[in-house]
């Protein structure tokens, strides 16, 4: 199966970041359409192109737009996580840079159907390039009255801020999301079924609509073609619609963003990157660092699609998909996982703050030489603790990667703890010591 | 624990002036940039970060006690509540003035195995600088930071409001050649395209 760029159909086009641009390719042809429809036809649509969340989670987008109150009590707010920070991840960059337009009128169809007249999108520190395309979108669409008071003469307001995050990848869990925006530490926040859902009290304990910044990107494409439309693509999946964006980084000859329609292969994305490079494939990492790793034979059985990925024993996640080569130490790739996730714990839960770095000094105790008979055992329990007992689902994600290596490559540990080197030789590996 | 956690040491931690010594340094632009991001918001508390990226572009690209009390007293908040906030997030330069460049190097995993550790040697070796150090001109300043998400360019590096890679030395030769030949500091430049990007064009 080849590309099926839907929502990166005009990304190479250097006009679709101007407003004149994106309504040449028939932009805001979904938000018109839908200010002449009633609000919850427009929820209806979403929820029969089956769209699900974008993000990671694979939630679907029209529960959350549906859960907003039907008669307006008071403030209420559309967010867009545009925090992307996934290790592997750099399909929202791509959107905020090339097709800014995309977020800015999905987040706005969003909130004609919410009934909502305000909305964040709260994009990483880091990505000043996205939030320059995103704030000259904002801007043009103000000038021209496709945000504002009465938009394109309908009664409708919407007012669109932009809040920049200053560096934390757990800022990327909705909750911390809501946190930082509120100007407070990027730590999450207690949920459903603790604490009422976002839809009920989120941003300012006000009723919200949180999702990604490919899942806003949908919404206009969606309400101009029609849910069927967009159902009708990845219709070989149990319950995967659409397509979905996948960054295929790592060892790869061509890294990029590949947009492909869901049940699509592994196999295949590979080769839409030009394969493997630098010696045979050894294992990949689908979703982003946090899902779990699957080896070759895993690639060639894996399907793209929320519940197809699960038979491989991993997930869809936000669509960072990393192979690597034979010369990749899993050990040291496992290492610099656990790094990352010691890092950035944000420290509110103990189960996250402690073990993900007793993971660390694990790892390193067997990557120096040290490595004791039952440390894989060791390494297993400490991650096993973390996994379902941490306050948010960043303690998961610290512990999949590892629960996930030690299953598929216990040779590898098993070696490094008893010859105090890697399985893995060559100049590659030494690349790779830190 | 390992060097490579990133944990806080007291000595990055700013100091707070006494309340009656506090001297407003927020200049006539960067006061009316915060009066239209106070709009944004329903309250405001949660005008701290764009205040802390006013703060550290003004008190030139790093906060200290001084630019933090201000940033707190302006949105009538309490200093260490502001304090906390900025210490939580990576972006914000504590205490330590940065060189006038501040090399970010993505050291995470598509980085990792694309070989950005030779790179991170290699800057060692021109310029004598490790993670969290600063050349003695004060021209620049290294950090090993956490996944930049541009993997498809890795190895790759930040700095100011720019990613360059993939790297190899010639690029890094040609970028921190660059840099020498750029008098402006791209950390101060970082925090004012941040605090740009909260404004609209034009104040509705």
């Amino acid at each position: 199966m080849a590309e099926l760029k839907v929502l990166l159909e005009h990304a190479e086009n250097p006009k679709y970041g101007a407003l004149d641009g994106y309504l040449a390719t028939g932009g805001y042809a979904g938000l018109n359409k839908a200010l002449g429809m009633e609000k919850q036809a427009v929820i209806d649509e979403i929820k029969a192109s089956g769209l699900r969340g974008r993000g990671g989670a694979g939630f679907p987008t029209w529960i959350k737009w549906n859960g907003l109150p039907k008669e307006k009590r008071g403030p209420q707010y559309i967010l867009c996580n545009a925090d992307e920070g996934e290790p592997g991840t750099f399909k929202d960059k791509l959107l905020l840079e090339r097709c800014p337009f995309l977020v800015v009128e999905g987040m706005t169809i969003a909130g004609f159907a919410t009934n909502t007249d305000k909305g964040y999108i709260y994009i990483r520190g880091e990505f000043i390039d996205g939030a320059r395309a995103v704030r000259s979108a904002i801007d043009q669409a103000y000038a021209k009255g496709y945000l504002g008071k009465n938009i394109r003469g309908s009664g409708f307001d919407f007012d669109l801020y932009i809040h920049m995050g200053a560096g934390s990848y757990e800022c990327g869990e909705e909750t911390a999301l809501m946190s930082s925006l509120m100007g407070e530490r990027g730590m999450p926040r207690l949920k459903f079924p603790h604490a009422p859902l976002p839809t009920v009290a989120g941003a300012w304990e006000k009723p919200t609509v949180i999702n990604n910044v490919e899942t806003y990107s949908c919404a206009p494409l969606i309400i101009a073609k029609g849910g069927t439309w967009y159902a009708s693509m990845g219709a070989t999946t149990k319950n995967s619609r659409g397509t979905k964006i996948f960054s295929v980084c790592g060892h790869v000859n061509k890294p990029a963003n590949y947009e492909v329609e869901f049940g699509t292969t592994l196999k295949e994305l590979l080769e839409l990157a030009g394969g493997i490079k630098g010696g045979a494939l050894k294992f990949c990492v689908p979703g982003g660092s946090s899902v779990p790793m699957i080896n070759a034979d895993g690639v060639n059985a894996g399907v793209i699609g929320y519940e197809e990925m699960s038979e491989v024993k991993s997930m869809v996640g936000s669509g960072g998909c990393m192979f690597f080569n034979e010369h990749t130490c899993v050990v040291t790739y496992i290492w610099r996982t656990a790094v990352f996730y010691a890092n950035e714990s944000c420290g509110k839960c103990t189960p996250c703050r402690e073990g993900t770095k007793w993971l660390v000094q694990i790892l390193e105790r067997i990557r120096s030489g040290g490595g004791k008979e039952g440390d894989a055992e060791l390494l297993k329990d400490v991650a096993s603790q973390i996994d379902g007992r941490s306050f948010c689902p960043l303690g998961d994600a610290a512990a999949w990667p590892i629960l996930a290596a030690l299953r598929v490559f216990p040779e590898e540990f098993d070696y490094y703890i008893k010859n105090g080197k890697s399985m893995v030789q060559g100049e590659a590996q030494l690349a790779m010591a830190p | 624990m390992s060097d490579r956690i990133q944990l806080a040491t007291p000595a990055d931690r700013p100091k707070a002036p006494r309340a009656d010594e506090l001297q407003l340094r927020f200049s006539d632009v960067a006061v009316a940039e915060l009066d239209e991001i106070k709009t944004h918001y329903p309250d405001l508390k949660s005008c701290i970060l764009p205040a802390l990226w006013i703060a550290q572009r003004e008190y030139g690209g790093y906060l200290t006690g001084e630019a933090i009390a201000e940033a707190a007293h302006r949105l009538n908040r309490a200093y260490a509540e502001v304090e906390g906030v900025a210490t939580f997030y990576t972006m914000f330069n504590m205490a330590h003035k940065p060189g006038r460049h501040k090399l970010e190097l993505c050291t995470c995993l598509s980085c990792h195995v694309c070989g950005t550790y030779r790179i991170r040697d290699l800057i060692k070796q021109k310029l004598g600088i490790g993670h969290g150090e600063t050349t003695a001109d004060g021209m620049f300043t290294m950090e090993e930071v956490e996944c930049l998400n541009a993997c498809d360019r890795a190895p790759c590096m930040q700095v100011g409001d720019s990613y360059y890679g993939p790297l190899d030395e010639a690029a890094l030769d040609a970028l921190l050649d660059k840099l020498r030949a750029t008098p402006e500091s791209t950390v101060i430049q970082m925090a004012d395209a941040i605090v740009k990007a909260h404004l609209p064009a034009v104040t509705k």
